[in-house]
């Protein structure tokens, strides 16, 4: 293990997270194309080092939902059978897929999730819904604290064999690339589940942890999972997140939200690029 | 202040098991993270030494697992089967997942 290869990792993953802590994402997707186009590291053990580090963050950061009554447990449970059992297909495809297609699908991840943080979040109906029926039968609706109001929200799941589909396809995405896969998550809780924001950010926090336990513990047996490149990186992100989330915004979330929509794309070039075999760096 | 807060909608407090499941993924980072940093202090001695660092890795892992075991615990003492299901189910899946891992890692060693 090379010293300065270990400190380059932890402070490329502590920037990367502390960005990503600052505007409440998780910073994964910027992890794998990282570690490949300037770390000049295997994608797949990239993957296997991004994963635990997706696993770190969203363990280290679920408290806060938790405790803020905003993590619906109930139905991240439900939902986490289809992402681990997305993680597990991911997980058998990884070891089929041709490298190449690997980068190009993250190449394309990227480019989705820079016009999606360019694209507002749809505010969900506030009318009380019927809610579907299977999320009545699992007792899956809830509430959640407005604290301005001082009042509990009540809400009502919708869809919930359409946000499991989709589910199923965030497991897969992240299992197959390492990443959280916020991009597959997020429109499977707003415009399926019509959950309020606050309750889905929460939720699907909580339950990358257990989607990436899926595909890492396959990773880490087959030796994906390489500890040097792994720790290091899982430790910059966990400090990292930490950081940003308690980092005083000096620029507005607008500029940054802005910046980060342009290292998605960069990244994403440079990904197509590297798939391309046309390589730069 | 708390002539605003309409008596029949006050907020509910935070449940036990939210505030378990909390403690337990905080403190759990923690630790993980603080044997992976040692882990990393000793490689810088010795390289070839990763084994702490191994292991810490691996205690992140099974953290996850360990929050849906406790879940399927609390479920099932809750009698609430279904949810018990679903976290039995989401555990089976994950060690399908690490048993898999394991022929895929003798398969290439051997």
């Amino acid at each position: 293990m090379d010293a300065h290869f270990t400190i380059w990792l932890l402070g490329v993953s502590f920037g990367a997270s502390m960005l990503g802590g600052m505007l409440g994402m998780a910073s994964g997707i910027f992890i794998v194309p990282v570690l490949v186009i300037f770390g000049h590291i295997e994608i797949h053990r990239a993957i296997g080092a991004s994963i635990v580090s997706v696993i770190a963050c969203s363990c280290g950061g679920a408290s806060s939902g938790l405790n803020a009554r905003l993590t619906n447990f109930r139905l991240a449970i439900v939902l986490e059978v289809a992402t681990t059992l997305g993680a597990l297909t991911g997980v058998l495809l990884n070891g089929v897929v041709p490298i190449r297609f690997l980068i190009l699908l993250f190449a394309a991840i990227l480019f989705i999730s820079a016009v999606q943080m360019l694209s507002k979040r749809r505010v969900s109906v506030k009318t009380p819904q019927a809610g579907c029926r299977w999320a009545t039968r699992f007792d899956l609706h809830s509430t959640y604290p407005e604290p301005a109001r001082g009042v509990d929200v009540e809400y009502k799941l919708e869809r919930l064999p359409l946000g499991m589909s989709l589910m199923y396809g965030a497991g897969l995405i992240s299992a197959l690339l390492g990443i959280g896969s916020g991009v597959l998550k997020i429109p499977a809780m707003d415009t399926a589940l019509r959950l309020p924001i606050k309750v889905s950010s929460a939720t699907s926090n909580f339950m990358i942890g257990v989607t990436g336990a899926a595909s890492a513990g396959a990773y880490f047996m087959q030796g994906a999972v390489v500890p040097s490149i792994a720790g290091p990186v899982a430790l910059g992100s966990v400090v990292g997140a930490l950081a940003g989330a308690r980092v005083l915004l000096r620029v507005s979330g607008e500029s940054l939200r802005l910046l980060f929509v342009i290292v998605l794309i960069l990244l994403g070039v440079q990904m197509l690029l590297n798939g391309l075999n046309i390589h730069l760096f | 202040m708390f002539s605003t807060v309409d008596p029949h909608h006050k907020t509910k407090r935070v449940s036990a098991l939210e505030r378990l499941l909390a403690k337990l993924l905080s403190y759990g980072t923690w630790i993980a993270s603080f044997i992976v940093a040692i882990g990393i202090a000793r490689a810088f001695v010795d390289a070839n030494d990763v084994r702490l660092m191994k292991a810490g890795i691996g205690c992140l892992i099974l953290l996850p697992m360990l929050r849906v075991l406790l879940m399927l615990f609390l479920f099932l003492r809750e009698r609430d089967y279904r949810l018990a299901i679903a976290a039995a189910l989401v555990l089976a899946i994950i060690v399908a997942g690490i048993v898999i891992g394991v022929h895929r890692g003798s398969a290439i060693a051997g």
